[in-house]
């Protein structure tokens, strides 16, 4: 885990309100796995850190993608090329990727961890299917790739209509991210897939016990370090707060 | 020369007056980038005598310079922390001491018994100020004869150091300071979080699950400093400061207004290295004030 004071290096729009920011941050660049994710915090901004998945990672540059939804994220999509942003990470438990093909579910901005898993899963040989749903596709980000891509549209303005979930294949390894109820039709769908689930973090490296996730077994752990990415059948959704902006998708 | 800044708690010396606030912290193995060096020592997670399996989501909540939590004391119980933890602190160079919970004053006593001889545990911090509990926590704290029964009781079952910590949630806090230290206390930290309140205006609900939760960080620092200094003209024994501590001259104020030593929490969730960095700060201070120690620092503490 490194704590890098990172300069922001570029800005690029990949969706309606959707932005990628990239950042100078080598340790972490070398070093993240699909689905960890970084703590950012800077001058002037909201006392505790926000956090974000690692969309890409080459070199020297961790990418993040993220909307404006509240204070923090607007002040990050407001900061200038060379401002500086305090970076901690690679943090919490990725993607574990085996076997001979792979579907990524992504639901909005659930893209955030698929082009670091994309990359993952094809290092170790596995055939990647990349599933992507928005409600319109002026909200699809144009950024998906894989060996095949399904789009999916609520409105059905662009691919299927309907969810990302019904569109689907099965495959061997199925990943998901985007907001809980989302990921809650997964893990009826394929109680095996690997969810990375969002919660309020308080500091992102385990001490605080804030990102509590209520399990099926009974009990909570900490989805900055034993999650975000969970077996989809081991979380108790119903346990999950159901009415915050993340349960249902902005 | 560097300034000295080795402190004395009640007969437990050490090597630096910023100590890691309980909760904040774990049990000191989970935290990334810990430089050992700069923490004087470490106050546990709050324990119970059982496990615990904590409130449910939402735990914390952002407020303007500070946050709520709930997190309900979820915790693995004494014996786990006698197996699993207990041998790591007797490695360590700073002292470990653990902040203990009870819903009657003889629980507290139970499980101070239960810890007390353990290798790697140092003393005790007996939290009568927890808000996040349906039984004890706050309970004890806001009535001087149930914080001295708690106090007594713990007394009776350890020759360890032991510090009580305070609420603030009182109408006086040198009434309670003053019987704890009449029923046996070493020292006391001051303070534990404020209960508050934030609602969710498109649930129309709290943001909390537990509704209500202790607030923390530097939204309570003036708050906390006014009532370390109370606590402190009120006893003889050594008070430690509590509360919205980010850098070191927020923690120079508790020392000037009569801490010996700090706690810093919030803080750490923001900066990992806070901690470190806010010993380096008080080290700088002195010596740009041309003191050789903290002892010489000058302290506003008139007597009544
Ligand atoms: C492991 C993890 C990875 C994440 N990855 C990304 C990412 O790659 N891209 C991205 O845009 N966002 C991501 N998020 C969500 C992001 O952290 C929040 O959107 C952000 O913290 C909101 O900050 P804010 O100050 O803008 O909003 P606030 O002013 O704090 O809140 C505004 C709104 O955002 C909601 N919100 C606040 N915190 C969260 C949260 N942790 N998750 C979801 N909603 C929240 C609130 O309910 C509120 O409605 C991730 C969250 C986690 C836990
Ligand atoms: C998430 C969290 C958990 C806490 N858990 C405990 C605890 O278990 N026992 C305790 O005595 N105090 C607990 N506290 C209170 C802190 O130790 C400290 O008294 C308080 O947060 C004020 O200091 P700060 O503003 O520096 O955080 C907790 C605080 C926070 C924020
Ligand atoms: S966010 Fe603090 S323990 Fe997970």
């Amino acid at each position: 885990m490194f704590l890098l004071d990172a300069s922001i290096m570029g800005r690029r729009q990949v969706a309606r309100g959707m932005f990628v920011i990239g950042m100078h941050a080598p340790e972490i660049a070398t070093t993240v796995r699909a689905g960890q994710f970084v703590n950012l915090g800077w001058a002037s901004g909201p006392l505790l850190r926000r956090p974000f998945s690692v969309y890409r990672a080459d070199g020297e540059h961790i990418e993040v993608v993220l909307k404006a939804v509240g204070l923090g994220t607007a002040q990050l999509l407001a900061m200038e090329l060379g401002d500086r942003v305090s970076c901690l990470g690679p943090l919490g438990r990725g993607f574990e990727l085996a076997g001979a093909n792979a579907v990524l579910i992504s639901g909005g901005l659930g893209v955030a961890p698929m082009p670091l898993a994309a990359r993952d899963a094809r290092a170790v040989g596995m055939e990647v299917t990349w599933v992507h749903g928005a409600r319109t596709a002026a909200e699809l980000c144009a950024e998906a790739g894989g060996d095949r891509v399904i789009w999916a549209t609520d409105d059905g303005s662009q691919g299927i209509q309907g969810t990302a979930v019904a569109a689907s294949p099965d495959a061997e390894a199925v990943l998901a991210c985007g907001p809980n109820r989302m990921l809650a039709a997964v893990a009826e769908r394929w109680p095996h897939a690997q969810v990375s689930v969002e919660t309020y973090m308080g500091c992102g490296t385990g001490v605080c016990l804030g990102c509590a996730m209520p399990l099926k077994r009974g009990g909570y752990d900490r989805a900055c370090t034993e999650g975000p990415v969970y077996r989809a059948a081991d979380v108790d959704w119903g346990a999950l707060p159901s009415h915050l902006a993340y349960a249902v998708g902005t | 020369m560097t300034p000295g800044v080795s402190v004395d708690i009640g007969g437990l010396r050490l090597g630096g007056p910023v100590l890691a606030a309980s909760g904040t912290f774990g049990y000191g193995t989970e935290v990334p980038l810990l430089e050992r060096r700069a923490l004087g020592a470490l106050v546990s997670k709050g324990i119970f005598l059982r496990p615990r399996e904590g409130s449910a989501p939402p735990r914390i909540a952002e407020t303007p310079s500070g946050m709520l939590n709930a997190i309900g004391l979820q915790g693995p119980g004494v014996e786990a922390v006698v197996r699993d933890y207990a041998p790591m602190w007797a490695e360590w160079d700073f002292p470990v001491l653990v902040n203990i919970n009870g819903e009657s004053a003889s629980e507290y006593g139970e499980l101070a018994a239960r810890l007390d001889g353990v290798p790697g545990i140092a003393g005790f911090e007996i939290n009568i100020s927890c808000p996040n509990v349906e039984q004890g926590g706050l309970y004890f704290g806001n009535d001087p004869r149930a914080a001295a029964a708690v106090t007594e009781s713990v007394r009776k079952r350890t020759k360890l150091p032991l510090w009580v910590k305070l609420t603030p949630m009182v109408s006086d806090i040198g009434v309670i300071a003053r019987a704890v230290e009449s029923a046996g206390a070493d020292a006391l930290c001051a303070i534990n979080t404020f209960v508050g309140m934030s609602i969710d205006l498109n649930a129309y609900r709290p943001r909390l699950s537990f509704r209500t939760g202790g607030l923390s960080g530097p939204a309570i620092r003036p708050l906390a400093v006014h009532l370390a200094h109370q606590a402190a003209r009120a006893v003889d024994i050594p008070v430690i400061g509590v509360g919205g501590i980010i850098r070191a001259e927020d923690a120079l104020e508790f020392l000037v207004a009569g801490c010996s030593a700090v706690q810093v929490g919030t803080a750490t969730f923001v900066n990992p290295k806070a901690i470190a960095e806010i010993h380096d700060g008080i080290l700088g201070f002195l010596e740009a004030r041309g003191l050789s120690s903290l002892a010489e620092l000058p302290r506003y503490l008139p007597r009544d």
